[in-house]
């Protein structure tokens, strides 16, 4: 009776054991983790990989999709053990420390007929980190004005001052101007107040400091802004945005309650579903020097440099990079392309997409790196979001604010000289 | 073989002694992996300077994560708030659960189905609870607004996540509603434990159903009640989900508590004071176990 007992056991363990090592067939088997999961961005992907199975036979990819909450976290988990991932969602405040972590792979730019179909910007963040071609953009993420048309504002504004003028004016009873951020993310957006008063003594390069190598914060003009960005979430926005993030921001534009909203092309889609018809976007509002600084958010693919077929998962992150599977993607997505050949392509420059063009064209609409390569940049996102509800609550001052973020960047700045 | 009996039957039991060994391997072998591993790992993170942005270099630092996150004001601030979030969130639940109970100890008709539906929150995931949450206490479109102003309760929406005593009671609310099933899932277990013939023999000497209920039914699970309350202190502290969802610590850290707190520093990358207050936080309830455990018993004793 003892035997058998043991003998199950063994078989137990065995087969626990042996479900660890797969089957193994002449097959390539790439495994794909993905991080801004989404159920129709998931839908695009996998027809995108399906073209790519059926380009390549002999290469099967399976797909990794966790929820969007956490999808960072455990990619972060798979590359610590360093196995079993080829190919990997990179976003732009991931890239650093994958790529310090040596879990990159480095993507060859030659030999490769896709690299010169890409734009400028798409070449110039591929290398962004560390001088190296650590991942390939799929798309950017940038800043527009969403406004309504019938409420009373004959152009868009294109100053911030014009933009709380016009907020004022629209705020009445249950409807307010603006679509504030005080929550998650509302930091940013006072940086890219602040930036704009500083005008063009910025570097865009290291966008928190100056020229002079002192900080964004440091100045009187950063005070200006910041004391009228209170003014905008005072006298222009609904009271209850000091909680507000993304979703709430949207859904105060698409359900009528604001008449202003700043946010992303993929915003474009949920106001064009939404009941509100008369709208138009316009490029985000400048400081009183005529200029306006702001990131480019992206996200790309990349290789890890563990994985055990590295040629196989490069021409994977190729293919979904050439123009055709990157514009198709963009499109899905809302995204602004990384191919040339989008150019030509009437939906992105038409509607609401034209406000980014007009951006592109405008040399005082500036592009900036944000200091993410700095080892406290998740720290200072975390703590200045909450520096900000405590500024608009006021329970700090704008003195005070500015004071602690100049400290926190001068010290950065020492840590990386 | 008769003379060598106990020989024999040690070697048996030696044999059968490890064969329970064996047994018990695999469960072993997985508490230890999945348990004890990654709490020993955080608990010696807290001891190293262990930054996200740089995992080439983690040396250890001594006690200098404890220092800096005990130097911060937003800890103490966490820490007062966890203190209202589980004493607030534990009465409610407690005393609502315990009414449900008592309910639901009755017989009617749909009583299972009454049960099960009862019973659902605590089944849900906190996050989404906290989210389904954020929008029904929205200022400008929550639904919860909009049922109060036409109640005629209130003139004007309230910001309930947006200022800090309305937003620490939002939060506590949603919580309330979440873990009274909890409460009553556990005391109505306890209540089916109370033999039926004490009631019977207490009706007979002419005790009153309030009488009973104090008499019988209470001392019959206190113990039970003690830990469950025990249980649910330690779960509420460590059950940010809500409050994450809900406010994410805001506005401005009023809706803070300890384990919030510790996501923060999490996502701001610094896994070596995450150890540290995680380390803290266990360091608190195991005080607090203790304490609590000794109290309950000297109870009892008397």
């Amino acid at each position: 009776m003892k035997t058998p007992l043991l003998a199950t056991a063994v078989a137990v363990t065995l087969v626990l054991a042996g479900c660890g090592s797969g089957s193994s067939s002449g097959e390539v088997r790439l495994r794909m983790i993905e991080s801004l999961t989404s159920p129709d961005r998931t839908k695009l992907i996998k027809k995108l990989i399906a073209d790519f199975e059926e380009a390549n036979p002999g290469i099967e990819v399976e797909l990794i999709s966790p929820p969007l909450d956490s999808a960072d976290q455990k990619i972060l988990q798979i590359l610590q053990t360093r196995k079993d991932l080829d190919v990997l969602e990179v976003r732009d405040h991931t890239a650093k420390s994958f790529s310090n972590n040596g879990w990159l792979a480095e993507l060859p730019t030659t030999g490769w007929a896709g690299w010169s179909d890409l734009t400028e910007l798409a070449q110039k963040k591929a290398v962004e980190v560390g001088g190296k071609p650590y991942l390939i953009p799929y798309g950017f993420y940038q800043r527009t004005l969403f406004y309504r048309t019938d409420w009373g504002m004959s152009r868009p504004p294109a100053t911030w001052q014009e933009l709380y003028e016009a907020g004022k004016k629209m705020t009445t009873g249950d409807r307010f101007g603006y679509s504030f951020r005080g929550g998650k993310g509302g930091a940013d957006y006072a940086v890219m107040m602040i930036s704009a008063y500083n005008g063009d003594k910025l570097d865009p390069e290291k966008s928190f400091f100056l020229k002079d190598k002192s900080t964004v914060f440091s100045t009187p003009e950063a005070a200006e802004a910041l004391e009228l960005f209170v003014k905008i979430f005072k006298e222009t926005s609904p009271p209850d945005s000091v909680s507000w993030g993304f979703p709430e921001m949207v859904q105060g534009f698409t359900s009528g309650v604001t008449g202003m909203l700043i946010q992303d092309p993929e915003v474009i889609k949920s106001v064009e579903e939404s009941g509100v018809t008369s709208w138009s976007t316009a490029p985000i509002p400048k400081g009183p020097t005529g200029y306006a600084f702001q990131p480019v958010g992206y996200a790309g693919w990349g290789a890890t440099s563990f994985s055990e077929h590295p040629k196989e998962a490069v021409k994977l992150v190729q293919f979904l990079s050439e123009a055709e599977q990157s514009i198709a993607f963009a499109k899905g997505n809302s995204l602004i392309p990384i191919s040339k050949q989008a150019q030509n392509d009437p939906q992105f420059s038409q509607g609401a997409w034209k406000a980014y063009l007009e951006a592109q064209e405008d040399p005082r609409q500036v592009i900036t790196i944000r200091p993410v390569d700095y080892p406290g940049w998740s720290q200072f996102t975390v703590d200045s979001d909450r520096d900000i509800q405590a500024l608009i609550t006021g329970k700090k001052t704008v003195a005070e604010v500015l004071e602690s973020w100049d400290a926190f960047w001068t010290d950065q700045a020492k840590k990386v000289s | 073989m008769s003379t060598a009996r106990t020989p024999a039957g040690r070697a048996f039991t030696l044999r059968r002694a490890r064969f329970i060994l064996l047994c018990l391997l695999p469960g072993a072998v997985f508490v230890a992996l999945f348990t004890y591993y990654p709490m020993i790992r955080g608990a010696v993170i807290a001891f190293q300077r262990y930054n996200l942005f740089d995992l080439t270099s983690t040396p250890f630092t001594g006690f200098e994560n404890f220092r800096a996150v005990l130097a911060e004001d937003r800890f103490w601030t966490a820490l007062r708030n966890t203190g209202t979030w589980v004493v607030v969130s534990l009465i409610f639940q407690f005393f609502l659960g315990f009414g449900l109970a008592l309910l639901l100890r009755g017989h009617f008709r749909g009583r299972g189905l009454y049960q099960a539906w009862v019973f659902f929150p605590w089944a849900m995931s906190g996050f989404l609870i906290g989210l389904l949450w954020r929008w029904m206490f929205n200022g400008q479109f929550g639904v919860i607004n909009d049922l109060l102003l036409k109640a005629g309760l209130i003139d004007e929406r309230i910001g309930f996540l947006a200022t800090p005593g309305w937003a620490m009671t939002s939060v506590i609310v949603a919580n309330i509603w979440y873990g009274v099933t909890f409460f009553a899932i556990m005391i109505m277990a306890a209540l089916q434990s109370v033999p039926r013939d004490l009631y019977e023999a207490a009706s007979v000497d002419g005790a009153s159903r309030l009488r009973q209920f104090w008499h019988v039914t209470l001392p019959h699970i206190r113990p039970t009640l003690a830990l469950i309350v025990l249980l649910r202190i330690i779960w509420i502290l460590n059950f940010p989900d809500l409050i994450y969802s809900m406010t994410g610590g805001g506005p401005a850290g009023s809706t803070d508590i300890i384990t919030t707190f510790l996501i923060q520093q999490v996502i701001g990358g610094d896994y070596g004071r995450a150890g540290a207050v995680g380390l803290l936080v266990l360091g608190l309830l195991l005080a607090f176990s203790v304490f609590y455990l000794n109290a309950t018993r000297f109870e009892k004793a008397r």
